[in-house]
């Protein structure tokens, strides 16, 4: 299932940016602030989406809704 | 020393620094040093009293100017002329020389003086005014008493005469005796008294009349429909006019005396009507006169005034500066056979060279042979915390600030709350829409930042703008975790292909899954609206912020590794740091792996029923090796697994709770017993120093934190340090662990439990602002045509406002508290020391910030 491999390739992808958010943060006095920031949101970040999609990838329960009309009635507000 | 970069990762390394300064320049350094402002100055005569110290003449002398410059401010702010911002100097902060504070002090002395002579008889000319207009009103309404009492002195004499005739007779017999009108009063003895009180007084003047003359008077009296201004404070009055007749001549004296002590004013009024008409005549030239020379004054006035308010501002600022110059001058010491000033300050190391050459600087413009002297001394004394912070970062720092002073070089818990703090948020407040609201925000108070920071605001919004940085992240990660949960204002975002496909030609009510197919950002959109779509986010959204607590705390736990490596106290790592990291790890790491597990584990291909993780919990506590009866294990092995985590988690409390007291017990002795004792005392070089002193006013201001525990601190920190000049105690050190040990496992729960509300504000957001859409704009589209349109457009505006101020102001400060709340007791309980003291350095930016001239 490729679908499994992406938390994986996300995590490379988080692992790569911070080691860039590392190097490339401006120098000065600030750069301990530009690292810190970047490093802790992407991974922030990434955790979020990472446990918002394991916890979708074997769901236990369906969605179930009775107000459906149709082909299209899922768009109903 | 090379002194490395200061980041915001620690507080700034400090130095000790000893400055002599010859005397004949102490005024200018000081004042140099302030506009630099990096320099906590230490009061080396905290023992002398204010009024003791050398430059209090001078302090005094500026008090006065200072008052005189108020005096100018409140005089303008009487007269309504503008003063001239601050912000309109292009350089108001260039420090003067000592003759020109001179010349200002003369220059303000003399002002005053003009002022207020101009101001004294501007006052007494509006006194005169006031006197004249009450007594143009009395003439005018006393004469309307003579006209209609002319009428009836026959009635008055008849009551004279008789006694049993009734006083007010007159009143019902109205017009009698019209014969008699041109008898005079001054022929039957009666007097009169006629003058003009306070309209709330008069009842009270009627009364205490009518029973010390026991009745015997006639009093009439009108309002005057104009009120009154009072010169000296601006105040409207509104007045009576009263006249009373009385017979005989201590009867007016009685009445003039009471009407005196009641605050009315009297006016001789002349009974003969010609006299009264020339009067008034009289008067109103005066009253002309006057008016013009109030114009003149008040014009001389105005004109001084404007002068003045051109300058005010920055001689505030002049004087402000001086008087806090003159106040540090007052914390050195003076050296009398040198005649040198001595002074002690904390500044940071790595602002030394600029301080040495701003001092030469200084020395170079007087001309002076002596150089200023800066010393570096070798102190055991705890130094300030510093932090250098920056637009972006105050509002953090404040935040953490507001909880504890961070102890010296500690790991700052600001740095990392940058993130967490609006990520934590974030995930309480997750609405892309609400988000964008609060991004705009804060967009819009970063892009008016010039202008709002010059502005007075007033208090809420003073404090959103205080913090509007921290708004920025917060809308930038709400955007982000709107996304996630997929709700923007409670709509779905159907960004992707859903994994969901209603069965039977999408009439539902069941879906069923799109084969291998994960829905790849955020939360499937399909779940709006469906009718079990709150079991499955509730499930979702608890295991979330058990897993982001999870997270948080093993994050926040390893910073006191940093901690303890970095004060070199290994009794921490060992004794602290690895039994409490292995009993978390045992009981809520392993909590996390199981949640984690549990996903990834494709359950319904395997055919099982997957087991319940909360009764799997409460089975491993309870019934250590046995599973829940009658479920399928989570893997294979799991009792045993579970068993040799309880016990790992059991061993680690008796490790927690007496290895590092006793470990400091055996430290302890083994140094008493090679004979060291007290090394720390003799290491204080400090020339100048009452260091009993110190000590007492340091544990003084520290009371909030609790004395016990400060005390144990500052044993741990000293025998990490090998300076022992503290009593030992076995009986506290095992105390204080011991409150520690329970403390750390029962908040291992505790704090775990606490992350649910991350929960529990998601949902609520959730829920409240889907109520507010239903309710609303809902409603709003099944209307069609004109009145759609209308109905639309009045809705719209109501849903807005209602977004505005519930769900983004409102329901934003709740999740901004509880986040708060996270970062306070739940992350920085693991590892945030914070027995420091905070750095004030003298700086003349700091102190007009805090006491503005606008």
């Amino acid at each position: 299932m490729a679908n499994g491999w992406a938390p994986f390739i996300g995590a490379i992808v988080v692992a790569v940016f911070c080691a860039a958010a590392w190097f490339l943060a401006p120098k000065g006095e600030n750069q301990t602030i530009w690292r810190s920031t970047l490093v802790l949101s992407a991974v922030s970040m990434y955790l979020m989406w990472l446990i918002t999609f394991l916890a979708q990838l074997h769901p236990l329960i369906s969605p179930v809704r009775y107000d459906l009309r149709g082909e299209h009635g899922g768009a109903s507000l | 020393m090379a002194p490395h970069k200061d980041t915001m990762f620690r507080s700034a390394d400090m130095s000790l620094t000893q400055l002599y300064i010859a005397n004949e320049i102490g005024r200018e350094v000081v004042s140099a040093l302030g506009e630099l402002g990096v320099m906590d100055f230490r009061d080396l005569n905290a023992e002398t009293s204010a009024f003791q110290r050398t430059f209090t003449q001078e302090i005094r002398r500026l008090d006065n100017v200072e008052r005189q410059l108020r005096y100018f401010h409140s005089q303008m702010e009487k007269a309504g002329i503008p003063i001239r911002s601050i912000y309109d100097f292009n350089n108001p902060f260039t420090s003067p020389s000592a003759s020109e504070i001179d010349e200002l002090a003369d220059k303000c002395q003399s002002l005053e003086n003009r002022i207020s002579s101009l101001n004294e008889s501007y006052e007494t000319l509006k006194r005169r005014e006031v006197e004249l207009t009450e007594w143009r009103w009395v003439l005018r309404e006393a004469g309307g008493f003579f006209d209609r009492a002319r009428g009836q002195t026959e009635e008055i004499r008849h009551s004279l005469d008789n006694d049993d005739a009734p006083l007010l007779q007159d009143i019902e017999h109205h017009g009698q005796g019209e014969g008699a009108a041109d008898r005079s009063f001054s022929v039957m003895n009666i007097g009169f008294v006629a003058g003009v009180i306070p309209r709330e007084r008069i009842a009270a003047f009627e009364r205490i009349l009518w029973r010390t003359l026991r009745g015997n008077l006639y009093m009439n009296q009108s309002e005057i429909p104009e009120p009154i201004i009072n010169p000296e404070n601006n105040e409207q009055i509104s007045k009576n006019v009263f006249i009373i007749f009385a017979h005989g001549k201590e009867i007016i004296a009685k009445i003039r005396k009471i009407s005196e002590s009641l605050g009315a004013d009297l006016y001789s009024v002349d009974e003969n009507s010609e006299l009264r008409r020339d009067q008034i005549r009289e008067v109103n030239t005066r009253l002309s006169d006057l008016a013009s020379v109030l114009r003149n004054t008040k014009s001389t006035l105005d004109a001084e005034l404007t002068a003045i308010g051109r300058n005010l501002a920055p001689w505030m600022v002049i004087i402000k500066k001086e008087k806090a110059t003159y106040q540090t001058l007052n914390r050195f010491s003076y050296d009398h056979q040198r005649k040198t000033l001595i002074a002690e300050a904390w500044a940071p190391t790595n602002s030394l060279g600029l301080i040495k050459s701003t001092l030469s600087d200084v020395n170079d413009r007087a001309g002076l042979s002596v150089p200023t002297i800066v010393n570096q001394i070798k102190t055991t004394k705890t130094p300030p915390t510093y932090f250098k912070t920056n637009r972006f970062t105050l509002g953090f720092q404040t935040i953490i600030d507001a909880y504890g002073t961070i102890k010296y070089r500690e790991v700052n818990p600001a740095l990392p709350a940058i993130v967490t703090f609006p990520f934590m948020f974030a995930v309480m407040f997750g609405d892309a829409g609400h988000g964008t609201i609060l991004l705009l925000a804060a967009v819009a108070m970063i892009y008016y930042e010039r202008k709002l920071e010059r502005k007075k605001l007033d208090e809420l919004f003073g404090m959103i703008f205080y913090g509007r940085y921290i708004v920025l992240m917060m809308g930038i990660f709400s955007i982000y975790t709107g996304l996630i949960y997929c709700d923007a204002f409670s709509l779905e975002l159907p960004f992707f292909k859903s994994m969901w496909k209603w069965d039977n030609d999408g009439k539902g009510p069941t879906a069923s899954r799109v084969d291998g197919y994960t829905y790849p950002f955020g939360l499937d959109w399909r779940w709006h609206g469906t009718d079990n779509d709150l079991l499955f986010s509730n499930s979702y959204k608890m295991k979330l912020s058990i897993l982001l607590g999870w997270a948080h705390m093993t994050f926040s736990l390893i910073w006191s590794l940093v901690n303890a490596r970095y004060f070199k106290t290994p009794i921490d790592i060992w004794g602290n740091f690895v039994p409490g990291m292995i009993f978390f790890q045992s009981i809520f790491g392993y909590l996390a792996f199981s949640i984690v597990y549990k996903w990834v584990v494709d359950w319904q291909a395997a055919g099982q029923s997957p087991p319940s993780l909360l009764n799997m919990l409460i089975y491993m506590f309870l019934q250590p090796g046995t599973l829940e009866p009658g479920t399928q294990p989570l893997y294979r092995g799991q009792a045993t697994v579970q068993v040799i985590l309880l016990l790992m988690a059991l061993v680690c409390v008796p490790i927690l709770l007496f290895l590092k007291p006793f470990y400091l017990r055996y430290e302890h002795n083994k140094a008493r017993a090679l004979g060291y004792r007290g090394i720390g005392e003799t290491s204080r070089v400090s020339a100048l120093d009452n260091d009993e002193d110190e000590g007492r006013a340091l544990n003084g201001g520290r009371e909030s934190f609790g004395d016990d525990d400060d005390g144990i601190a500052m044993i741990t920190q000293d025998i990490g340090h090998g300076e022992d000049h503290e009593e030992f105690e076995f009986g506290e050190i095992m105390i204080h662990q011991v409150i520690h040990t329970i403390e750390f496992c029962l908040n291992c729960v505790s704090h775990t439990a606490s992350y649910l509300r991350l929960w529990a504000l998601s949902l609520a957001h959730q829920r409240l602002s889907i109520v507010l859409w239903d309710m609303t704009m809902r409603i709003a589209f099944g209307f069609t045509g004109l009145t759609g349109a209308i109905i639309m457009t009045v809705i719209f505006y109501g849903w807005f406002v209602l977004t505005v101020f519930v769900l983004c102001i409102m329901e934003g400060t709740s999740a901004m508290l509880h986040s708060l709340r996270l970062h306070w007791v739940e992350a920085m309980s693991k590892h945030f020391m914070g027995d420091g003291v905070p750095f004030q350095p003298f700086s003349f930016k700091t102190l007009l910030e805090e006491d503005p001239v606008e």
